[in-house]
């Protein structure tokens, strides 16, 4: 019984930010302007544009997406995408911190670790053994 | 170098012609950059600093010098030592004027004929209908930058957010600007559901407002910190009074603006002053006008339809009405108190007596808030944006307030109507133009002023010449406004000529101002859609139509206001438009994208939870 509810407050820690990953892709779609700004982004135009909704779209979308597959799935294998796209982002804010001069952006970089710590969690105790 | 000389041949040529020309103090290099020559003569005194304060939806009779009750010392004084306009004209609500203040071109060629927020989708088809500043027009600042002066901005710009429209790219060195029509004046929130955020910004970025902050105290800081810091390098430089660059401060106070806010000191000193009620602040101030001068003694007055009866309020009620109002004094004193700061300031400084200041008002006063707001319907709007309107709370941080439509007919006393409308009240407002540098003597004046008349009365004072039909490359809308300096200094009674006509329009309320006349239609729903035609200097309270008794004059003005309406391209508003409910259809439409964004996060979801309940069916079945 212990076991079950600490399985499903797993569960729900995954579900929660994979559905907020996929309204951040959706807004990103939908109404960039709005959502820029929570970035820091000023919004491009042209290409620049282009390449702001398409990825930033595509990496929340993807990210929110691979974490209900594998929450449905229950296959190990669809929560190591997310955390590698979590951990190679905090890794590049920090780089960008060390080598480009950025802000070093505490708090998202505390949000991209936790989560993934949540999914390596997840990883372990939510998929069928066998 | 040998350009330097060239320079100095042409300002002496300059010179000479400035004995028959005031609009030769200036000369324009090929390049269309405006240059001083007053400015490089050796016989010449320094060039003026010009302030310019523009309060937001003041009404005519709101300071003290017009007529009020509110103490305003500060501008009391600057009226005691320059001109004081009593038949000075505004557009009707805020952007449009903004515009023509700030280039001098009438709002529909300027691209602002309206606000935003108000503008209908049909309308938005055309060019000069985005309600954004047009990028064919020159603002005073930009002039009087390439002049060589140092400009800021400090305030509310509402004339365009994106980057290309935002006041540093319009001339101002240094900014603090609200974009918005409005925002909170004690924390960085909207005050309409229409903005996600109270978008604020210095020198063209994003800016997060201190914890500290009331807008008056913090507008007045930013222009002191502007100032002073141009005026500590020129110290350090050991710059003389004619070698320093002068400035152009542009301060427009969010003050009287909804949501209508003011520390409790304020407030507190205004408490029992409104007991008495709308009616007979009305009257008082009417009365105080007349004896001040500002209008015709024994003027007739209409009582607006939108005013409520005070009588039969309760007692209750009476006591919440007559504290908005109090909030409202408040605000206004307190933007006199700071203003006084910034005044003493340049005293310090030593600038004050090469300043010349110009105050006025945008529109009149405001009359979109409830008479009610504490009713459920009134109270939906601010609460859903967690403001409460509780009576002990009123005007402080978290509150929300306005004053309503029937004390907004008493801060137009003695005047018809308000904001939005094209009645005296909503278009005639303070304006003061005073400083040493004028040596104007203490005067009222009952000349006819438009707005556009401002950036060429600024242009005059600063020796800048107006642009000619191209500007820094580009053809720009030519300035329409007249200059005023001939009434601060005497020389002249009127700046128009009995004949020449100026024409207004703002969703379908047009007026034509011709002399002595005013032709003028006020649509529904507080206006009866017919045009009607007054004398100002006899009834400036609208109150005697004379359509029919001038019927030839009748028709001439409204022959020129069709001209009016051909030469400024004014787009009439769609079929059964109504300015609030524009407002809400266009809430609306901004609400669109987050209802986008629900269905399709839905839609994507879907998918996810059949998989999910297929293989839960599957794992009981096996």
């Amino acid at each position: 019984m212990k076991l079950s509810l600490i399985n499903i407050i797993v569960k729900l820690l995954v579900l929660i930010p994979a559905i907020l990953f996929v309204v951040m892709g959706i807004r990103w779609l939908v109404a960039p302007a709005g959502v820029a700004p929570d970035f820091g982004l000023t919004l491009s135009d042209g290409i620049g544009l282009s390449s702001q909704i398409g990825n930033m779209a595509g990496f929340f979308l993807v990210l929110g997406s691979c974490m209900l597959i594998a929450l449905i799935s229950e296959h190990r294998s669809w929560y190591y995408p997310p955390i590698m796209f979590l951990a190679i982002t905090a890794l590049g804010r920090i780089v960008a911190w060390l080598l480009h001069d950025a802000t070093l952006a505490v708090s998202q970089i505390m949000t991209e670790v936790v989560v993934a710590i949540i999914l390596l969690l997840a990883s372990r105790r939510l998929p069928k053994e066998g | 170098m040998g350009r330097f000389s060239l320079y100095q041949i042409f300002c002496g040529a300059c010179l000479c012609l400035s004995v028959v020309s005031s609009s030769a103090f200036g000369i324009e290099t090929s390049a269309n950059t405006v240059v001083d020559t007053e400015a490089q003569s050796p016989v010449s005194r320094a060039r003026p600093n010009i302030v310019f304060i523009l309060a937001d939806d003041l009404g005519y009779t709101d300071i003290a010098s017009y007529g009020s009750e509110v103490n305003t010392p500060t501008l009391t004084a600057l009226a005691e030592q320059g001109v004081s306009f009593t038949n000075y004209h505004t557009a009707a609500n805020c952007a449009p004027a903004r515009a023509m203040l700030l280039t001098g071109v009438d709002s529909h060629l300027a691209g602002v004929p309206n606000i935003p927020e108000m503008l209908a989708p049909a309308q938005r088809k055309h060019a000069n209908y985005q309600g954004v500043l047009g990028d064919d027009v020159v603002t005073v600042a930009t002039l009087l930058e390439d002049a060589g002066y140092h400009t800021y901005m400090a305030g509310k710009w509402h004339l365009g957010m994106e980057p290309d429209k935002r006041p540093s790219r319009r001339g101002f060195q240094r900014t603090m600007a609200m974009m918005d029509s409005g925002a909170d004046n004690w924390e960085q929130r909207p005050y309409l559901a229409l903005y996600d955020q109270a978008n604020w910004f210095a020198d063209g970025e994003r800016f997060m407002l201190p914890e500290d902050f009331y807008s008056s105290r913090f507008l007045v800081d930013k222009m002191i910190e502007f100032i002073d810091s141009n005026l500590q390098g020129q110290n350090l430089q050991n710059t003389s009074a004619k070698e320093s660059k002068p400035f152009f401060a542009y301060l427009p106070f969010m003050a009287v603006h909804s949501p209508v806010q003011a520390p409790k000191e304020f407030i507190n000193r205004y408490m029992g002053v409104y007991d008495s009620g709308w009616d007979a602040l009305r009257q008082q101030r009417k009365e105080r006008a007349e004896a001040l001068g500002i209008v015709p003694k024994n003027m007739p007055m209409v009582r607006m339809k939108t005013t409520e009866d005070w009588d039969a309020l309760s007692e209750d009620d009476r006591r919440y009405q007559a504290k908005r109002m109090a909030v409202y004094a408040g605000m206004i004193k307190a933007m006199d108190f700071h203003l006084g700061r910034l005044i003493e300031f340049l005293k310090e400084r030593g600038q004050y007596d090469n300043t010349i200041f110009i105050f006025t008002s945008d529109n009149g006063s405001e009359a979109s808030g409830p008479s009610y707001p504490r009713t459920f319907p009134a109270r939906l709007a601010p609460e859903n944006l967690g403001y409460n309107l509780d009576y002990d709370n009123l005007g402080l941080k978290g509150s929300y307030s306005s004053i309503g439509p029937s004390f907004a007919s008493a801060a137009a006393s003695p005047l018809a109507y308000y904001k939005f409308y094209a009645g005296e009240g909503g278009m005639r407002v303070p304006l003061i133009i005073a400083g040493k540098p004028i040596e104007a003597q203490q005067s009222l004046t009952p000349a006819f002023a438009w707005a556009t008349d401002i950036t060429p009365t600024i242009l005059s004072l600063t020796g800048v010449s107006q642009p000619s039909a191209r500007y820094a490359g580009r053809p720009v809308q030519p300035i329409i406004g007249r200059d005023l300096t001939p009434l601060l200094s005497g020389a002249a009674e009127r700046v128009y000529d009995p004949d020449d006509a100026v024409g207004y329009e703002l969703t379908d309320h047009g007026v034509l101002f011709q002399g002595d006349y005013k032709l003028v239609i006020n649509q529904p729903p507080r206006g009866d859609g017919q045009w009607r035609l007054f004398n100002l200097v006899k009834d400036p309270g609208e109150t005697v139509d004379l359509s029919a008794s001038h019927a030839l004059r009748f028709q001439r003005m409204l022959s020129l206001y069709e001209q009016y309406r051909v030469d400024n391209n004014v787009v009439p508003v769609p079929q059964g438009y109504n300015q609030i409910k524009q407002v809400m259809t266009n809430i609306l439409l901004k609400q669109r994208d987050n209802i986008l964004v629900t269905f399709l996060t839905l839609l994507l979801l879907l998918p996810f939870y059949v998989a999910y309940r297929i293989k839960n069916t599957f794992n009981r079945e096996c």
